[in-house]
């Protein structure tokens, strides 16, 4: 192994795969009661990154080509295992959006897990999810990628899992270990396809091969649908879509920064990181532009209906991430990574301005912190509204641009069923979006509720007073940086697409599309998607903002449709079932019963045997003369029968 | 080879008698001194360790083959050599047991029931164990093997818990009887290659009948199958380790089991590469079965004891995966897996046995919270599960990573299935973990203390190689590689 602490590029590299790391292991050995030092490490690690990934970032971006560093991290016969740090543009972008996030969630910490006993633990595990998702992202093949891709997995897990006193979190945490487990199967299935049926897994071998079809197309389309099984599982796609919702039992910030931005786009990362594999095989993207697409629907429903305002981002979440699935799965390469990077920083708004509320609220209910007063914590509120409206794809918010992008490429699909599931999904996004908004905007409260409303109320009042602490300011900054993002990231469109595709000849042949979409059609385009979204946001003003609406729905007229909806379409009662049926009543019972009733009790069975043949036996050991005489006559008999026959 | 042949300081005899010593010289120290025989016994251990660390960092895998040969001709008419060397294979094996030996007796520093016995008895089981690992010849291989066994009776039987009579019957039994399919196989193998020599290498050199390696392998792949709790002889393992007390748990779990793997491998497979040739479709799908069933079985067990016993069931299910393969790969991976699973599970059974110590139950519903009350103990115990996850950068799973690529390449059905495996695994080590640890602090608990440094160094040594050698698998997989690349062409 050769180091070369010289090349500044590669120590910045290195800085951001292992720095983090570092921190949590002294935090976790050596700094747990100091909560302070602990903090500071963690913080300071990534700053020390932030800089790093801008520096590779400035650095870099006009680089001619990727550039590559690697060694062996183990050897076995023929095979390779090497770890490194593939530095292009796509991986720089996305180290950069993780950079950035990760900071701005651990300085926002600092003051929503102000006071927590678990203070040391939450910064180490911040510092552990940092190291895996950064190191992810730079990795060059996909053994190194799938690897810490599972330890992102594990993050995730410790971090949901972090009030672990609650049942319900750390059931949380086991679902979604579990589920996203049981999408990396095939995952690691497909990686090993892709290893026996081409035999490398460098990245860009990876890509160049398929595309120029040096590999088999059965094995890049049996590997590329084996590894879309990952992403289902990571970025909760149909049918794995339910640990999602359910890990908003984490920390706010952790939802933030895992659940919404980062870590659960890291599925729709990789199939960017692989496109040109996943393009050359057109039966996979079909099947990827089906699960988008239903996803992003079904999602879109249960938003509906909840009144957790977590779990109206999570189903966002869900349902914008299967967007994005859409948009590469048609070939929408840029559209499909400039809405990652848009959705990461007005989600991760969104979620810190909801933590603010939760943090002063103490209850993630929508009505109750309506009434409580919400509006009136000016700052989360506005920001709140910034990040709702780029959600909802309102101009000039950065989710309008890269939501525009997105159908463009959805209306050069031959099949327009998906072009009109997107649009659809447009408006249900603004509706869903705006009615949060405006049970917060304009509370109503019941006769009955009005005293506690008051009291509600007073509570907020006091808490006002303790607005201009370092508490409250540790968590606006950040949510005031990324609002600012969230307003001018749109206009930058034009230099992420030139910055992204100069490296991309594989997908130029989809990206042309995307340059020359200026037509008339694309206008009519426009026009509707921004028709259906200010529609909705309309829609949800008339049913939950305006004087006179009743703040019920349209749904409430419907409640077969709503129970569905807010039963998830019943999966989790489907997935319970049959974990039940399958597992536990059936294989773990069968096998239980065989090893106790066949295999112990057939042991001893015969133990019992040979103790009972022993001492039947034993009767024949009496010690008197006359059983033996006639036993020795009986035996001489039997020895004369034998031989004289 | 010369009859004769000591290369430099004899050191592998120097690991093996000084456990001898130790046994002897505990003998002679007086009932009424418990701390000192704990002395004793941890600085014989010690010495072990940096004895076997020496071999590990001087043992060259570019060089390869065996290195510190000691080989004297002991008993000429029937072709005995007393013959120890070390290759990529039992140089993992013989540092595995003497940190589970110095760790175990760490762990057991609390003991307060007939010191003495307890650790000259474990000292007695230690020698055969190494003795095992360390000799090439199959007499002794035989002797060390049966040396190893017989400790085990008293252990379970004075010092455990759980049905410990019953455990500890079934345990000898069934480990009886695997040795008693052993000695014929070894016995017909020495006769007919002409009854001259008990050398593994002449022997191997002198090659098998395909028909004689064909019965003879499926003799010693049983006979040793039973101590690696090859499904369907597993259910030994799990009633024995909750029966035992910490320390024998963790030895017997952290290496006893690997002997039966090694005994496969090094007596099994050297000999009769035909034979596991014919047999291999047969272990892998045992071992198939075993890892699943080990994970479902896993999960319906109230008692952390058999829940830990049925992951190693799952987890050396994925080494006789590895072995059957026949690949470079698959036998990496395997032996890598003994040496990580062993670190794995003495990890487990110290944690479990801190708790135990504290609050005299093992079985899940009654604990609860204990990350509230213990945070420290119960880290170690959720960091062993997450090893047995097969979490990255932990050890065990680049054992698994590559036992799966080459299982899934030579039985792509059975290789599924045991990826499969994963989802149940998880499942079930996650849900111990959950019911154990999470949840609300349990006021039954609230008055035990948190592990003290010294009590939780031995765990701290456990996690520290997993964590190590999951970060940097050449340090130990390059010397592995160096044995087994050889054996595989030879095959």
């Amino acid at each position: 192994m050769m180091w070369l602490p010289h090349d500044p590029v590669l120590s910045a590299a290195l800085a951001c795969a292992t720095l983090p790391f570092l921190s949590m292991a002294v935090i976790l050995i050596f700094t747990r009661p100091y909560q302070r030092l602990s903090c500071a490490i963690s913080v300071g690690a990534i700053t020390v990154c932030l800089g790093c990934a801008l520096y590779l970032l400035i650095t870099l971006r006009h680089a001619p080509a990727p550039v590559e560093y690697q060694w062996a991290w183990i050897v076995s016969s023929d095979m390779v295992i090497p770890f490194g740090f593939l530095l292009d543009r796509l991986s720089l972008l996305m180290l950069t959006i993780v950079a950035v996030i990760s900071f701005l969630v651990q300085v926002y910490s600092i003051g929503y897990m102000h006071g927590d006993p678990g203070f040391s633990r939450y910064y180490a595990f911040q510092s552990l999810f940092a190291w895996a998702m950064m190191t992810m992202v730079i990795a060059p093949g996909m053994l190194q990628l799938y690897i810490f891709w599972e330890l992102v997995g594990l993050a995730s897990y410790l971090l949901i899992g972090y009030y672990y006193e609650k049942w319900s979190a750390s059931q949380a945490g086991k679902k979604a270990f579990v589920m996203t487990r049981l999408g990396d199967i095939g995952f690691f299935l497909g990686i090993i396809t892709v290893l026996l049926g081409f035999g490398d897994l460098g990245i860009l071998h990876m890509n160049h091969a398929a595309q120029a079809g040096d590999i088999h197309p059965a094995v890049v389309t049996l590997g590329a649908i084996l590894i879309f099984c990952g992403v289902v599982g990571k970025s909760a796609q149909f049918p794995l879509l339910t640990w999602l919702p359910d890990a908003m039992e984490g920390p706010t910030p952790v939802s933030a920064l895992l659940h919404s931005a980062t870590m659960v786009a890291a599925g729709v990362y990789l199939m960017s990181r692989i496109f040109p594999f996943f393009a050359a095989s057109p039966d996979a993207m079909a099947v990827a532009l089906i699960i988008g697409t239903i996803t992003m629907l079904l999602a879109s429903t249960m938003a509906f209906v909840t009144y957790d305002i977590k779990q109206v981002w999570a189903y966002s979440t869900v349902s914008q991430l299967g967007f994005m699935v859409m948009s590469l799965a048609a070939g929408g390469y840029f559209a499909g990574v400039f809405h990652l990077t848009t959705h990461a920083g007005f989600k991760a708004l969104l979620f810190l301005c909801s933590g603010i509320f939760i943090h002063e609220y103490h209850t993630n209910d929508m009505r109750e912190i309506g009434r409580g007063g919400g509006r009136k914590l000016t700052i989360p509120m506005i920001c709140m509204t910034v990040g709702a409206l780029a959600l909802a794809g309102i101009f000039p918010f950065s989710g309008f641009f890269s939501k525009e992008a997105i159908l463009g490429v959805l209306a050069e699909h031959p099949n327009k069923l998906f072009l009109g599931a997107g649009l659809l999904g447009a408006a249900m996004t603004a509706y869903y979006s705006f009615r949060l908004i405006f049970f917060i905007l304009f509370p109503r409260s019941t006769a009955e509720e009005a005293s506690h409303h008051e009291e509600a109320h007073g509570h907020g009042d006091d808490h006002g007073g303790g607005h201009h602490g370092h508490v409250f300011w540790a968590m606006a900054w950040p949510v005031m940086i990324l609002a600012t993002v969230t307003l001018v990231l749109g206009f930058f469109q034009n230099e992420l697409q030139s910055y992204l595709l100069a490296l991309e000849p594989a997908s130029h042949g989809h990206e042309a599309v995307e340059h020359g979409g200026h037509g008339v059609g694309h206008y009519l385009l426009l026009v509707t998607a921004v028709c259906l979204a200010v529609g909705g946001v309309f829609f949800a003003y008339l049913e939950f903002g305006w004087k006179k609406a009743t703040q019920e729905g349209f749904l409430r007229k419907f409640p077969a449709v709503e129970t569905l909806f807010a039963n998830r379409w019943y999966m989790d009662h489907f997935y319970r079932k049959a974990l039940d049926l399958l597992v536990y009543c059936g294989f773990t019972n069968v096998f239980t019963r065989n090893d106790r009733r066949v295999i112990d009790g057939g042991i001893d069975g015969i133990c019992r045997f040979t103790v009972g043949g022993g001492r039947a036996v034993s009767f024949l050991q009496s010690g008197m003369l006359q059983y033996n005489l006639v036993l020795m006559v009986a035996a001489v008999g039997v020895l004369v029968l034998v031989f004289a026959l | 080879m010369t009859a004769m042949e000591f290369a430099q300081f004899p050191i592998l005899s120097a690991i093996l008698f000084s456990t001898l010593l130790a046994l002897l010289v505990i003998l002679f120290i007086p009932d009424d001194r418990p701390k000192l025989v704990k002395q004793v016994s941890l600085g014989f251990a010690a010495v072990g360790l940096a004895l076997s660390l020496y071999v590990y960092f001087a043992y060259d895998p570019h060089k390869g083959g065996l290195q510190f040969v000691e080989r004297v001709l002991w008993v000429k008419s029937l072709g005995i050599y007393y013959f120890l060397a070390a290759d990529g294979i039992n140089v993992p094996m013989i540092l595995l047991t003497a940190v589970v030996l110095f760790t175990g007796v760490l762990t057991m520093w609390e003991l307060d029931k007939r010191v003495k016995e307890y650790f000259a008895l474990t000292y007695l089981l230690v020698a055969g164990v190494y003795g095992v690992f360390m000799s090439m010849d199959l007499f002794f291989i035989f002797v060390w093997y049966d040396v190893s066994l017989f400790p085990m009776y008293p252990l379970i039987a004075i010092w455990g818990s759980t049905r410990k009579e019953y455990g500890a019957m079934k345990l000898t039994l069934y480990l009886l009887a695997g040795s008693a399919l052993i000695l014929p196989g070894i016995l017909y193998l020495w006769a007919v290659a002409g009854g001259t020599t008990f050398d593994l290498f002449e022997l191997q050199r002198l090659g098998f009948d395909v028909q004689v390696q064909r019965i003879a392998f499926v003799m010693l792949y049983l006979g040793f199958g039973i101590l690696a709790g090859v499904w369907p002889f597993h259910t030994w393992s799990p009633v024995g380790h909750v029966a035992a007390p910490t320390a024998v748990s963790m030895i017997h779990a952290g290496v006893l089991m690997k002997l039966g793997a090694y005994g496969i491998l090094r007596v099994g497979m050297t000999l009769c590469p035909e034979g596991l040739v014919y047999w291999a479709d047969l272990m892998a799908l045992l071992a198939t079965i075993g890892i699943v069933y080990g994970a479902f079985v896993g999960l319906a067990q109230t008692d952390l004891k058999y829940v830990i016993g049925y992951s190693s069931v799952s987890h050396m299910g994925i080494v006789g995966l590895g072995l059957s393969t026949l690949t470079v790969d698959g036998i990496n991976g395997a032996v890598f897996q003994m040496f990580s699973h062993g670190i794995m599970t003495a990890l487990f059974f110290s944690a479990v046995g801190y708790i135990y110590d504290k609050t005299h139950t093992k079985m899940i519903p009654e604990l609860g919270g204990l990350s509230k009350t213990m945070p420290k103990a119960s880290a170690f115990f959720i960091l062993a599960a997450f090893c047995g996850i097969g979490v990255p950068c932990m050890s065990s799973f680049w054992a698994e990573l590559l036992v799966f690529i080459s299982a899934v390449k030579t039985y792509p059905l059975r290789g599924i299935l045991a990826v499969s495996g994963l989802v149940v695994s998880a499942l079930f080590m996650l849900r111990v973990v959950q019911k154990t640890f999470y949840g609300e602090k349990n006021p039954k608990w609230e008055h035990i203390p948190d592990v003290p440094l010294f009590l939780a160094s031995p765990r701290i040594i456990l996690v520290g190689i997993l964590i190590f050698y999951g970060l940097f698998p050449r340090l130990i997989l390059d010397i592995i590689q160096s044995a087994v690349v050889p054996f595989v062409n030879s095959l």
